[in-house]
């Protein structure tokens, strides 16, 4: 069930070492101070501001953004109150977005591109490594600040990851593919340009499936299929950071960084299927290991094309689409599009006309807002980098990468309900949370259980189940207590361990849990005991916890259980009364409430309830019930 | 007009004509200038009012091109809105050449800002001059002039289009371009990176080769587009004249140029091309036929686009690689003060505009403006299908046309047959010249190498070189420009030319060209015709 890491990957294929021949030869980087970047402060005119707030919020290179006009800005924080304002005044309330994905009459269509960052130890083109919230400007080649005179250096070990995103998305890798510079002036790039791949990608024609469980609109039923234009490589730029003033500050770290762009074909045509598509993707980029973060740490952004036609006439062309840039969440891209429809639709209700724009989206508005119109778009001038070679991926790495990818999260969700009959929602969220670490967390303790059980896992089919069913919620509750200061984070590596919570640690708790040898309530309190490091800080493993603390359920014998019955139903005659006539329905109530008297009566930590409960309807039967009648 | 202005003309828009047809201001000198000069060679390093004495035979001095790095020394270009910029590392080519020949770094050369231009003229530091008010060629004129001076063993340039080859015709100098990637690139200032080639200028053929003989097996891993260590071995044993070179190469002293054909190109043979370098030329294959070697006319039939395509593919490169002078991280930003003038600008384009316009508006010269003007057109949405993409087919005719006259194949160019041979790409004699001979059934006589002249004219007086107009500069190009876009080796020597009334200047370049590869051999030969020349 394993994966095999990029990382690990990258160092046994090509010859066990990437060759560092020609383009990959090792050359010192320079360490460049950030007092050096700072030579030339990036000061901007007042009039670049909204320009900025853009840009500061942009993590992935988006071709610069040409301003919005400075008319149209309005701070966000003033917008969302005008909004709020208006929407109350309008006695408006947001349609739930389940119940809002078709318009009669009028029919979406929707495209999306997705950046995602590669999981790869370098640059693209640079031998500098890449780097999440390190020192600023501390990780930078002369050509990332593209230093006149120096020339870009392909490091072959960033198409490991991005050969296993387009396999993942079932793509064409193309045995030849080539780099363009697309252009425009944005001080994020000191080229002047990016690199990308316009002409030649990489990857062409893949697809999708997108089922129900998904999370797609119920209007498309059993699934569909999104077709994959391409997937292309490119380089990410430079980090704003806003100061006090009229000051940017300019982080070089991340120019360069590589990135992939995957492009989808205009098959969407609900919106929440267009957010279950980016969330799938994000799924199968963290499943093969290919991309370094999700959304929502900004390591993955959408843009979506929206265009809106009439259904009336079947032979009626797609309608002007608009694109709507940096979308950072799921619920911001089916927002967005719900947003942008409406709009579409009410502009040609009225008879207007759409216009070929690009539009932004702010997190919990109502309403695109306009960008640029099609008069400001950027001429990119694409051109082929004449510095860099073709890139020509052999079909034995191909072949390689596709017998390595393991298996993909489809497969998987398959497995987690056939195998072990969890629901689709529990094996979805298994395979999706902790970017896949937490489902490799289940396989291992999944081994460690069948370890100590020593039969088949159909035999012991509950103790799985248990089991799935503490790694998703039991182990949420741990971070979630707001009045435990300890680190709200279960510490979870890819390899499919736990710092917080080992896997033997859990093992142990289930299989005690599932064999009667602990309660309920023990086995919570000693996942506890582990989380806060108590095991093996104070206690060796957790049998010597429950040693020590003497936690064994020693459980009533069957006499002990019938004696404190006979306690429970003393003086109860009323309720015992209520047994006699049990044809037309079980007084399940009552006995629960016997069942009480004897957890109260009796010493609890040695009662199973299930088992009282059990001797109490027997003896109600055979004992107490016929001695009501003499 | 000949044909070749003719069919450039037509390729350019008529509404980007106008608006490239830009005031020529006259030539500019820095006013605080520490250099008083005559010839303008220099922009850094010596000082022309105290030049030193000669070298004595003991000392190599390296000159280097104002776009090609050398730690220590400001790299600008020639350009304002580089001033006083310096790279950080020193060019691998420099390095290589003062550590393998233990030369000294003496200053660095005046140019065409960025390398766009054929006179040296288009510069804040002054027009180069060797002979006085006459063009001294460009782009490379300041390396040229410092090798004609004599302050200057041997000197580094880089040659786009001809800009070697030039200079080296214009100051009665050695000019030589090796194959594309053969030197290295690292350290050098891109103008278009596809046709950039480092190349050395001296007074003989001698110190090139020895510098070529002890560079050519280096592969720079810096630079993408040095060729591996493996193409090169493998180029070298199909060649001749290298020290690594499995065959005993024919002794040129003693078998003179037996056994080896020129070619002469018909179609080189313009309007433009003055009478008296028509001569100089022909006397140069006279003397060639007198050491023993042939001389045919070959046809190169797609050279009447090659200057087309050359102005359409160097441009659109320009104008990428000189985005990076924004103002942000490099190139000189616009004062403050004039900035705040526009910043009234409410349109959201004039944005950008603030930021950039101004800092790009000042710190390039009319000549680097123009062609920035010319290649975003020709890359942009509308204009690259027609001018880009068919510019680089263009490129592809011309090196075919080479690879067809040429003896030796080209050894990038993968063997359709798979089985080694020599077999040539046939002539399509439908497009050739009919004025060329057969040599068999199977097409005209292939060459060794292609003798032709390296400009069209003795070096302009700068009056008539301010007069002219872009095209007909464009046009000195001619020659020079086929090499380059097929990456092929070629050498200017100088040739003497017949008295004239009119013209004092008694001597002209006269360029040999040679198949991807030969260097070694085009150098001997070069070497050899410049010794019987003499």
């Amino acid at each position: 069930m394993s994966r095999v890491p990029t990382a690990a990957l990258s160092k046994y294929l090509l010859q066990g070492q990437v060759s560092r021949q020609g383009c990959l030869r090792l050359t010192r980087t320079p360490q460049i101070s950030a007092r050096a970047i700072a030579l030339r402060p990036a000061i901007v005119s007042s009039h670049s501001r909204n320009l900025h707030t853009q840009t500061t919020e942009t993590p992935l290179s988006t071709p610069s953004p040409a301003p919005a006009a400075p008319s149209n800005h309005v701070p966000l924080r003033k917008q969302l109150k005008d909004e709020a304002k208006k929407a109350k005044a309008a006695g408006k309330k947001k349609k739930k977005n389940a119940t809002n994905q078709v318009v009669p009459g009028w029919e979406l269509t929707v495209g999306i591109e997705i950046h995602a960052q590669l999981n790869t130890a370098r640059k693209l083109f640079s031998e500098a490594t890449t780097s999440f919230n390190d020192e600023s400007n501390s990780h930078v080649a002369y050509f990332d600040l593209a230093t006149p005179g120096s020339q870009p250096h392909f490091q072959k070990e960033t198409l490991i990851p991005a050969l296993r995103a387009a396999l993942a998305l079932n793509c064409d890798i193309q045995p030849v593919s080539r780099f363009d510079r697309k252009h425009y002036f944005h001080w994020d790039q000191p080229s002047g340009y990016q690199i990308t791949q316009y002409y030649e990608p990489f990857a062409r024609e893949g697809r999708i499936i997108l089922q129900p469980r998904d999370g797609i609109a119920a209007e498309d039923g059993d699934g569909l299929a999104v077709r994959i234009q391409q997937v292309q490589m490119e380089q990410d730029t430079a980090k704003t950071m806003a100061q006090p003033g009229e000051t940017h500050w300019i982080d070089f770290n991340r120019t360069g960084v590589p990135l992939i762009e995957i492009i989808t074909r205009p098959d969407i045509h609900h919106p929440a299927t267009a957010a279950a598509l980016v969330r799938k993707v994000q799924i199968l980029l963290n499943a093969v290991d290919a991309c370094v973060s999700g959304m929502e740490a900004g390591g993955l952004r959408a843009d979506v094309n929206v265009s809106v036609r009439r259904t009336d006439d079947p032979n009626t062309p797609l309608g002007t689409r608009t694109e709507i840039k940096n979308l950072s969440s799921f619920k911001a891209v089916e927002d967005a599009i719900i947003a942008e429809r409406d709009r579409q639709i009410a502009v040609l209700e009225a008879g207007g006309v759409i216009e070929g724009e690009t539009r932004g989206w702010s997190i919990g508005s109502t309403e695109t807002r306009r960008l640029r119109g099609k008069e400001g778009e950027v001429d990119y001038r694409y051109m082929p980098d004449p510095d860099l070679l073709p890139v020509v991926i052999g079909d034995d790495l191909v072949s390689h990468l596709r017998n390595s990818m393991g298996q993909l999260p489809d497969a998987e969700v398959d497995e987690l309900t056939e195998v072990f009959g969890l629901t689709a929602k529990d094996a979805l969220s298994l395979v999706a949370l902790d970017s896949g670490a937490r489902v490799e967390y289940f396989w291992r303790v999944v081994e460690s259980l069948q370890s100590k059980l020593d039969s088949s896992i159909a035999e012991n089919l509950a103790c799985f189940q248990m089991a799935a069913n503490w790694i998703l919620h039991e182990l949420g509750r741990l971070t979630s207590n707001p009045h435990d200061g300890s680190a709200q984070d279960l510490g979870f590596t890819s390899d499919g361990e736990c710092r917080r919570v080992p896997v033997d640690s859990l093992a142990d708790i289930i299989v005690f849990l599932y064999q009667h040898k602990i309660t309920t309530k023990v086995a919570k309190e000693l996942l506890w005991v582990v989380y806060r490091g108590n095991v093996p800080e104070q206690y060796s493993s957790v049998t010597d916890a429950i040693e020590t603390e003497n936690m064994w359920f020693n459980e009533l014998s069957e006499q002990e259980y019938a004696e404190l019955a006979d306690q429970a139903v003393e003086d109860q005659e009323d309720i015992v009364g209520q047994f006699v006539d049990t044809s037309r329905q079980y007084p399940q109530g009552k006995l629960m409430f016997l069942v009480g008297r004897m957890m109260r009566l009796g010493s609890e930590e040695r009662i199973d309830p299930k088992n009282a409960e059990s001797v109490m309807r027997r003896l109600l039967e055979e004992k107490y019930v016929p001695a009501l009648g003499r | 007009m000949s044909t070749h202005v003719r069919h450039f003309r037509s390729k350019i828009p008529s509404g980007v004509l106008c608006s490239l047809r830009l005031r020529r201001t006259p030539p500019l000198r820095l006013a605080s200038s520490s250099l008083p000069t005559r010839t303008n060679a220099f922009i850094a390093g010596v000082d022309e009012a105290s030049l030193p004495p000669p070298p004595d035979a003991s000392q190599i001095r390296l000159a280097v091109k104002d776009n090609i790095a050398a730690q220590g020394l400001p790299t600008t270009c020639a350009s304002r809105i580089l001033t006083g910029h310096e790279v950080p590392f020193t060019a691998t080519i420099v390095a290589q050449i003062e550590q393998l020949l233990g030369a000294e770094l003496w200053g660095k050369t005046n140019m065409d800002e960025f390398g766009m231009g054929t006179h040296s003229t288009n510069t804040p530091y002054g027009s180069v001059n060797l002979l006085e008010g006459r063009s001294a060629g460009g782009s490379s004129g300041g390396s040229a002039v410092a090798v004609g001076l004599g302050q200057a063993t041997v000197a580094l340039g880089t040659d786009t289009g001809g800009s070697i080859r030039m200079p080296a015709a214009y100051t009665n100098t050695v000019g030589f371009k090796p194959s594309y990637g053969m030197l290295s690139r690292w350290g050098v200032v891109p103008y278009a990176n596809s046709l950039d080639t480092v190349g050395l200028i001296a007074k003989e053929v001698a110190p090139i080769q020895e510098i070529i003989h002890a560079v050519c097996m280096d592969h720079d891993p810096k630079d993408p587009t040095s060729l591996p260590a493996t193409v090169r071995e493998r180029c070298v044993a199909e060649r001749q004249y290298y020290p690594s070179s499995r065959r005993t190469p024919p002794d040129l002293q003693s078998q003179g140029l037996r056994g080896l054909t020129f070619g002469l190109p018909i179609e080189y043979n313009i309007e433009e091309l003055s009478p008296r370098i028509k001569e100089g030329w022909m006397q140069v294959a006279d003397k060639i036929k007198e050491q023993g070697g042939r001389v045919v006319p070959v046809s190169l039939p797609s050279t009447k686009s090659a200057l087309s395509a050359y102005y359409v593919i160097a441009p659109a490169e320009a104008a990428s690689n000189l985005s990076k002078y924004d103002g942000i991280r490099y190139g000189k930003r616009a004062s403050a003060s004039a900035s705040a003038e526009d910043s009234d600008t409410t349109s959201s384009d004039a944005l950008n505009g603030i930021l950039y316009a101004k800092t790009r508006g000042e710190g390039f010269g009319p000549e680097v403006k123009r062609r920035i003007l010319l290649g975003s057109y020709t890359l942009s949405s509308e204009a690259v299908d027609n001018y880009f993409k068919q510019a680089q087919r263009v490129r592809r005719l011309v090196r075919r046309d080479f690879d067809r006259v040429f003896r030796l194949s080209n050894p990038l160019l993968e063997n359709e047959h798979g089985d080694g041979s020599d077999e040539q790409q046939q002539f399509d004699l439908s497009d050739m010249d009919e004025s060329v001979p057969l040599e068999s059934k199977l097409g005209p006589t292939q060459i060794d190498f292609l003798l032709c002249p390296t400009a069209p004219t003795t070096p302009p007086k700068l009056n008539d070189v301010a007069k002219q107009t872009p095209f007909d500069s464009y046009m000195n190009d001619v020659f020079t420009v086929p090499a380059s876009l097929a990456g092929l080796p070629a050498i200017s020597i100088p040739m003497a030319l017949p008295k004239s009334e009119e013209d004092p200047v008694d001597f002209g370049g006269v360029q040999l060209i040679g198949q991807f590869w030969d260097d070694a051999r085009l150098l001997a030969v070069a070497g050899h015709v410049r010794s019987k020349q003499q």
